[in-house]
């Protein structure tokens, strides 16, 4: 038996959900698929996580932490029987799913980016050392596992599965006291397909209007480097980079943006870079498929204005 | 109180890395001590330095992980406990050996990184606090000790934050703004050199193999245009992202 752990926003499964969902087809040879929803309003999510899967627990536990998502999981994992649990990889599931595996004396395998099974242990890729490495790591089960987002296809709609209601003691130790809600603008940064980032070379938070704008012309997330966010430009929610988010879009548009180290390990990976810098030494050339060396302050307007030509 | 610091030794970011027998080879690179794991330091020499008591690094892996634990002694930590691994072991498993040092010492608090640069995995602080089945704080950005029963904490969430009260003991782990880590100063430095470094020989089974190793640079195209005409440039670079890439 196989368990997914479906991400939701309190209304619908997220994408990383219906990618979880393929990893755990992929793997059809350990058994049926079972999935569970965690948190708030998880009647109705799991109602349309039951067009996907046979069986989706709903657990309703409030809003997250790591001890209620963690005691909830092992509560479905007990319930169902599964040898593997699969979940995306999110920050919090990350949290959570390393409590989880130790609780299951399973082997965790972080964020990977495909995963296969031989019967007895799960075998998954994924990246090391600040994403430069790729690495093939092998547990035997049970396994908790994490997938990566946008590496997997996402999985279409199946029959129609029951819903059950999950009882979860839930654990006392983290009291939320306040949310600090980000500001969301257009689409979420580690989905998108297209990324617009800015760097410190822009000169000042108000040049970010150029790097919106050329975003909005191209459907695309915008990200900040460390400096910028350091410096109060952009919100560390946007930060792409080693502390930041990590993210592999079909192409990264890095408008200047020097390309330190620290930040290619948020976005090497990336299908296409591409590179604006007025230094042609700079090393984000060395890892760009495109690029042009010029003042961002005059190639920036040129470019909005040529993806809005093209979108028409 | 005390307070209780669990580092890692990792290549330096800029250090060239080399694949050996399918596996990574680290004879040539700089070792430091985790950037992530330098913000737990400095936090948990803060708390000491606020609220008294005392200050540990615990740590496991191989001998070489002495240099990053005399590092974190040189900014002020007290005393440190090692335990000598060879090889790989996987955080999870990790965790068990770590958390029982931990129980034994009986801290206030436990502060590690939010993920470590070898490995890039976030599990070894959520992993020691299920050890010891006490509550986790991921990706901390403030800390406030409330007594020595709460803390009042900051930590980002994947969109976001919030701020959240915590019964101690409880683990955190660190989270880029959590503070600016000091410098060793050359008596620190001295004084390291003397601190109590306890090695402990562990031996532990992995539950997770690390195969293969590779490094796969992805061949770039390195088309660069001339911005001298920033409107032709950019107009073209629009038709190479459209036509030949085919991403926009």
């Amino acid at each position: 038996m196989i368990l997914v752990v479906l991400e939701h926003d309190g209304q619908r499964m997220r994408k990383g959900a219906l990618e979880a969902i393929s990893r755990a087809r992929q793997l059809a040879s350990l058994g049926p698929i079972a999935g569970v929803v965690i948190g708030e309003n998880t009647q109705a999510v799991a109602q349309e996580a039951a067009q996907y899967l046979p069986v989706v627990y709903a657990a309703e536990v409030g809003p997250y932490t790591a001890e209620k998502w963690a005691e909830a999981a092992h509560a479905a994992v007990q319930k169902s029987g599964a040898k593997v649990v699969i979940a995306t990889g999110s920050r919090q599931s990350r949290t959570w799913t390393a409590r989880l595996a130790y609780r299951m004396k399973a082997g965790l395998l972080e964020d990977t980016l495909e995963t296969s099974t031989d019967s007895q242990s799960i075998i998954g890729t994924r990246y090391s050392f600040l994403n430069r490495v790729t690495e093939r790591q092998q547990a035997p089960l049970p396994v908790v596992f994490t997938a990566k987002p946008n590496t997997t296809p996402l999985a279409e709609p199946e029959g129609s599965g029951t819903v059950e209601t999950l009882e979860v003691r839930i654990p006392a130790g983290v009291e939320v006291l306040e949310r600090v809600a980000e500001q969301k603008k257009g689409v979420s940064l580690t989905e998108a397909t297209v990324v617009v980032t800015g760097g410190r070379g822009l000169g000042s938070p108000e040049a970010f209007a150029g790097v919106e704008e050329l975003a909005n012309a191209l459907g695309a997330a915008v990200g900040a480097t460390r400096a910028v966010v350091d410096a109060g430009w952009r919100p560390y929610s946007e930060q792409v980079g080693q502390t930041g988010k990590t993210v592999q879009p079909n192409v990264y548009i890095a408008l200047a943006v020097s390309g330190a180290v620290q930040h290619q390990a948020g976005m090497n990976k990336s299908k296409y870079i591409v590179a604006v810098n007025k230094d042609a030494e700079a090393p984000i050339f060395k890892v760009a498929d495109y690029g042009i060396v010029g003042d961002v302050h005059q190639v920036l307007p040129a470019l909005i204005e040529a993806a809005k030509k093209l979108k028409d | 109180m005390k307070f209780i610091a669990v580092i890692r030794q990792v290549p330096d970011g800029e250090s060239r890395l080399k694949i050996e027998g399918g596996q990574v080879d680290l004879s040539g690179a700089t070792m430091i001590l985790d950037q992530m794991d330098e913000w737990a330091v400095e936090e948990v020499i803060r708390l000491q330095e606020k609220h008294g008591g005392e200050s540990v690094v615990v740590a496991m892996g191989p001998e070489r992980f002495e240099e990053a634990i005399r590092t974190a002694l040189a900014m002020g930590i007290d005393r440190a406990v090692h335990l000598v691994a060879e090889g790989y072991t996987d955080p999870i498993t990790q965790a068990e050996a770590l958390a029982e040092v931990i129980k034994a010492e009986a801290p206030t608090l436990v502060f590690t990184g939010g993920q470590q640069a070898d490995w890039d995995a976030q599990a070894l602080g959520p992993a020691i606090a299920e050890a010891l089945s006490w509550p986790v704080v991921s990706w901390t950005t403030q800390i406030e000790l409330e007594g020595d029963s709460h803390a009042k904490a900051k930590h980002d969430l994947d969109e976001g934050a919030e701020v959240v009260r915590v019964a101690l003991p409880a683990v955190f782990t660190s989270q880029q703004g959590l503070n600016e880590p000091r410098y060793p100063t050359l008596p620190g430095i001295m004084k390291a050199k003397r601190k109590e470094l306890k090695k402990v020989p562990v031996s532990t089974s992995s539950k997770v193999a690390i195969v293969e190793q590779t490094i796969q640079e992805r061949t770039r195209l390195n088309k660069v245009l001339d911005g001298k005409d920033p409107v032709a440039a950019a107009h073209e670079l629009v038709k190479l992202l459209h036509e030949e890439a085919k991403v926009i």
